[in-house]
């Protein structure tokens, strides 16, 4: 008995440090956000930021609410959910390596958004590129999913279907960016580069839709993620449905980064990061994982958008750009660190 | 065997004698070589006369037709056939690539005398493949307004059109002399804030679009940027607070302007804009000095049509009796053999 209470008292201890590293998270995220809202080309300061914030009126107000918030809450969302997504993609197929870029959801979703730019004709939008790009992400995935069920879905064939996707619609879109003229072609290109400079409430809406109705039932199978990390086989005999746990975990990481990236266009590494800089903290427990590495995200990417329209203002580094300058130094330093076996 | 020998040394002097006879006439014909620059700053030599054109770009087309040499023209780019009533006559000639590509076996097989092509696309590599087959690549942008006139010097010198390509770098020049003298009554330059396709990416210096504003009398916001194209924040444009909104477009005209049946598409376009989130408190905005003008007008031939149009929306004391309509209908009847149709700008376009 005295035993089990030790387990029990260091596994609380764990548990709190785990918990107090993601109220340290969401302390750096507040100052992240108040830096990132007192920045803008407008004289509006820290201060005056603030106080706009509760005014209903004016310049300020219409600077603050309408121009400034809605990029630093989708900057939060889009973090928060390509991390995640990320997550729930490395545990189900078993495999660091795993993102949505993995598995071919951002190529498609990028084709998507060539064919509405390319043949849109005169009913081309923002919204007609983000919803074909929504349309095609998850396409993807369904066919992941099909393939799986023709042929199991163990994490070989997953990755490998998603690799062969990747490749087949990046094929496509560089197809159609052949096709193109030369004022699509560079719409297409800034499309891949990123911008959370479109947004707006409406959109802001859709997304977080997205993100907030998938994440408590990622958080519910948690420990699932958490036993299919021994093996499909013990996780069977644990009681756990690998197969419906694994389709649905890519259904609800497809929704999530189709959503995401559909609006804003391709941010990489942050689902590939973002859950690798968690694991390393709190370890391989999804109830901490998934929430931990959320925030790792949102702030990484917050950071990168602030970094991206204040380093060389008034050009904004588009957001993609920016997130990888932080994320590929940091895939080397997982590379070189990797024999330390967080994973 | 002497009489092998001598056979030999007769097919040998043969021989010899017809090679000095092609190397004269080639001697010749490099006699009647012309020397021209191009967009890159390379002096290209041209044998004369060119009799069979082909052109990757819709740009070095139009000035080809405007030079009244279009039945020259053996292949044109792909995307003509997306605007087949502006480019009537020419839409059933052999495609023989795009603005970036150029299909090598095609164009050997036909045999063009020069390929006309954008200054940097395709790659250098087109010139070591097709100069074997004896084809000249010639680099000619026509879509910088410094360059134009040069350039449509440089076409005329090369199909001996040297008459009409002056002709109509007189109507240019006339044109442009004509908005440069009225702008001189002024010190005033209104800001003015650029956007191409895509949403928030402006031109700055160094691109063709700041010429035009700069030539029409304005200020253009994103002269100080310097990225040609940059992507710029909402936040900062509202703080610049242009007088007038400008946005180029090609995407919502069904990729041909000349064809649209009325100005609704362009009309969408500044609805969007005028309703961007806190865009209200832009003076632009405000006072409905947002316009919408198609690429078709923007930098490129009929650059001085576009110029007009922002001189008139950016001074409209100044220039009351300017009629870029008109002017583009002159334009087009005169140097392009074809009926004015179509809606190039909103507000604005009757």
């Amino acid at each position: 008995m005295e035993g089990n209470d030790d387990i029990c008292k260091k596994y609380k201890g764990l548990s709190g440090k785990k918990f107090s590293f993601i109220i340290l998270l969401l302390v750096v995220l507040f100052f992240i956000s108040l830096i990132a809202l007192s920045q803008g080309a407008s004289s509006l300061g820290f201060k005056d930021s603030f106080i706009a914030l509760f005014k209903h009126t004016g310049l300020a107000h219409a600077i603050i609410w309408k121009l400034r918030l809605p990029r630093i809450v989708m900057a939060m969302l889009v973090g928060c959910g390509l991390a995640i997504a990320g997550t729930i993609f490395q545990a189900i197929l078993k495999n660091p390596l795993a993102s949505p870029y993995t598995l071919g959801i951002a190529s498609s979703a990028g084709f998507g958004a060539v064919t509405a730019i390319i043949f849109g004709g005169s009913f081309h939008s923002e919204y007609l590129i983000a919803g074909t790009a929504f349309f095609f992400a998850l396409l993807s995935s369904f066919l992941i999913l099909g393939i799986a069920k023709f042929r199991g879905s163990s994490p070989e064939t997953m990755i490998l279907a998603g690799i062969a996707i990747m490749f087949f619609f990046s094929s496509l879109s560089s197809l159609f960016q052949y096709m193109g003229t030369l004022e699509k072609v560079h719409e297409i290109v800034f499309w891949f580069f990123g911008s959370l400079s479109k947004i707006g409430w409406k959109e802001i809406g859709i997304v977080s839709l997205m993100v907030f109705l998938t994440i408590p039932v990622l958080l519910r199978w948690s420990w699932d993620f958490n036993l299919l990390a021994a093996g499909d086989d013990s996780a069977k005999a644990l009681g756990v449905n690998v197969t419906k746990i694994r389709m649905f975990g890519i259904i609800f990481a497809s929704l999530i980064t189709a959503a995401s990236i559909s609006f804003t266009g391709v941010i990489g590494f942050i689902g590939l990061v973002a859950p690798h800089i968690a694991r390393m903290v709190v370890g391989g427990d999804h109830w901490f994982l998934v929430p931990a590495s959320g925030l790792i995200g949102t702030i990484l990417v917050l950071a990168a958008d602030t970094l991206g329209r204040t380093l060389w203002a008034p050009q904004v580094i588009p957001i993609g750009i920016v997130t990888s300058f932080i994320g590929v130094p940091f895939f080397f330093y997982l590379l070189i660190k990797r024999k330390r076996g967080y994973w | 065997m002497k009489r092998y020998i001598a056979w030999t040394f007769y097919l040998t002097l043969f021989i010899c004698l017809l090679i000095s006879r092609k190397g004269a006439s080639r001697e010749k014909k490099e006699a009647n070589c012309i020397r021209v620059k191009d967009a890159t700053g390379r002096i290209v030599e041209v044998r004369q006369p060119v009799k069979r054109l082909a052109v990757l770009t819709s740009d070095a087309l139009e000035i080809i037709r405007a030079v009244k040499a279009g039945d020259l023209v053996v292949g044109v780019y792909s995307d003509i056939s997306k605007d087949p009533l502006f480019w009537t006559g020419l839409t059933h000639k052999p495609k023989i690539g795009s603005w970036k590509e150029l299909n090598y076996e095609l164009v050997a097989e036909l045999d063009p005398d020069i390929v006309i092509c954008y200054a940097q696309r395709p790659g250098r590599d087109m010139e070591k493949r097709i100069d074997p087959f004896g084809i000249k690549t010639i680099r000619l942008d026509f879509f910088k307004l410094n360059n134009l006139e040069k350039e449509v010097e440089a076409l005329g010198r090369i199909l001996k059109k040297e008459k009409e390509a002056s002709q109509l770098i007189a109507w240019y020049r006339k044109n442009l002399d004509f908005i440069r003298e009225k702008l001189k009554v002024t010190n005033k330059s209104p800001s003015v804030y650029i956007e191409g396709d895509s949403n928030y990416h402006t031109t700055g210096l160094g691109s063709g679009g700041h010429d035009m504003c700069v030539f029409a009398g304005g200020a253009n916001i994103a002269a100080d940027l310097s990225i040609p194209y940059p992507e710029v924040t909402p936040e900062w444009i509202l703080m610049k607070n242009p007088c007038v909104i400008l946005k180029i477009t090609t995407l919502s005209t069904c990729n041909a302007c000349y064809s649209m049946i009325n100005a609704a598409p362009l009309k969408a376009i500044r609805n969007k804009i005028m309703a961007r989130p806190a865009w209200d408190n832009i003076s632009a905005v405000k006072e409905g000095k947002v316009y919408v003008m198609a690429n078709e007008i923007w930098t490129g031939p009929r650059a001085i049509i576009g110029i007009s149009y922002i001189a008139k929306w950016l001074h409209p004391d100044i220039f009351e009796e300017l009629d870029p309509r008109g002017l583009h209908k002159e334009y087009i009847k005169k140097f392009q053999g074809i009926e004015y149709k179509g809606f190039y700008v909103y507000p604005g376009s009757n």
